[in-house]
């Protein structure tokens, strides 16, 4: 049998994701830990991993890119279709999601490859929620209420939503090559330029091996799907790597799978799972971990739901938009991102503030104080 | 059995509440002092080492115990 163009695509973004899963686990490569490092103890090493990760993708993606190797313009990142809403309310619901469920959606999968049935909660959940945001009953939601506030580029004459064309739209320069190739330049270089010059970044080899791999991973992805799977007949959608939508599209594609076809994404999930377990079996670090308290379960079911909802409105997580979406240079992505670290550390504000038996109206309007004025934070 | 002053459970509880925890905690100790924390979250390891390094509150001692993990923080 003659492998098709799918199953190609779907074996080697499953192989990718299988380095991605073992390297994310060894190296405890974590975006809601590294929010919570940064707001908890002042250390940045695992956001700097992060931005590294960022920082090496937007080199290689602009480079595939730029020397017309991979049209990156064509996955869902960079439309004109700017929906700001839900890159602001779906990224802050996220990070609101992330810490309450004990990480990210890349975190999650990581974790149930290493035993932890809590995360396997949570992958559920946030599947679950990611469908039905995606076609179900949440969705009605999602085009009632937030497609009225994506902004159409393409009626104030600008093509799409990439950093270099907003740039030359605001600025009346002509979009040219060179300032394409220049804004690319200057955004990895910044950066990678940040994210070394950490020193808890250069101490800590495993924050400089997960930048660099994860980056590369990214970068991989994109060649896969856009130069591997550009084919005239069966071509495949190009995309980065994504959790949300694409673990909801895994919980289908199981449950219907005598008539579904496997996709990039959900050879992806299933890769980061397996990638994780193996790690965890050879380092004999595999065990089982449940819900031992009441308060803890419900704090997983709500990050589930809030991560599969404020995901797919956000139409990305902390890999999916804050690296993949990034490296394509779209502004939504900055702005998803953003959003997702500010509703995490928010959470963690208002979780400090509440132990001292603050009300929970109380400990948020604390918490948004500290996000307003982080200089003024005493602890 | 090692010396403490006071006592933090924080089992079944995954980052970033042990550290959130231990924080809160210390906070209410004098110089000196000991925290003992008690975690299941395999993850606390290194948060806990990477909270001492970064806090300068120094940690006496860092062990697994039955499926759980302990540690001791001597308030700076």
């Amino acid at each position: 049998m003659e492998l098709s163009n799918i199953h190609l695509v779907a074996g080697l973004g499953f192989v990718l994701a299988l380095i991605f899963g073992a390297v994310a686990n060894r190296t405890n490569f974590c975006t809601m830990g590294a929010v919570s490092d940064w707001v908890n103890m002042g250390l940045k090493g695992r956001f700097g991993a992060w931005v590294l990760a960022m920082g090496v993708a937007v080199a290689g993606a602009q480079i595939l890119e730029l020397t017309g190797t991979v049209d990156i313009s064509s996955s869902i990142y960079r439309t004109a279709n700017f929906g700001l809403g839900g890159y602001i309310v779906g990224g802050l619901l996220f990070g609101i999601g992330m810490t309450l469920g004990g990480g990210c959606g890349q975190r999650t999968l990581v974790r149930v490859g290493t035993g932890n049935l809590k995360s396997l909660v949570v992958l559920l959940v946030l599947a679950i929620a990611a469908y039905m945001t995606l076609r179900g009953i949440l969705a009605t939601v999602r085009v009632a209420a937030f497609e009225p506030l994506a902004i159409d580029l393409s009626t104030q004459g600008i093509s799409d939503q990439g950093l270099a064309s907003v740039l030359a739209a605001w600025t009346g320069m002509e979009l040219t090559n060179t300032l394409r190739w220049a804004v690319g330049l200057i955004v990895a270089a910044i950066l990678i330029l940040w994210a070394l010059s950490q020193s808890a970044v250069r101490e800590n080899k495993d924050n400089i091996l997960a930048g660099i791999v994860i980056g590369l991973i990214i970068v991989a992805s994109w060649v896969v799907t856009g130069l591997v799977g550009a084919d005239d007949f069966d071509p495949v959608p190009i995309e980065g790597m994504s959790f949300v939508a694409p673990t909801g599209n895994t919980l289908s594609y199981l449950m219907t799978y005598t008539g579904a076809t496997i996709n990039f994404g959900i050879a992806i999930v299933l890769g980061i799972i397996a990638g994780s377990f193996l790690y965890a079996i050879f380092t004999r670090t595999f065990a089982i971990e449940t819900f031992t308290d009441k308060q803890d379960m419900i704090n997983h079911l709500s990050g589930g739901m809030l991560m599969g909802f404020g995901g797919v409105l956000a139409l990305g997580c902390t890999v999916g938009q804050a690296i993949s979406g990034i490296s394509t240079l779209a502004l939504g992505s900055f702005i998803a991102a953003f959003s997702i670290v500010v509703g995490s550390a928010l959470t963690m504000r208002v979780q400090y503030h509440r132990m001292d038996d603050m009300s929970f109206t109380r400990a948020v309007g604390t918490g948004v104080a500290d996000m307003l004025m982080p200089w003024r934070m005493k602890d | 059995m090692s010396e403490f002053t006071k006592e933090l459970d924080a089992s079944g509880l995954n980052c970033p509440m042990p550290i959130l925890r231990a924080k809160k905690a210390l906070k209410e100790l004098s110089p000196g002092e000991v925290l003992r924390v008690i975690a299941t979250d395999p993850g606390s390891v290194k948060d806990f080492e990477a909270f001492a390094k970064q806090t300068g509150n120094e940690l006496l001692e860092s062990v697994e115990e039955g499926g759980s993990f302990i540690y001791r923080l001597k308030k700076n």
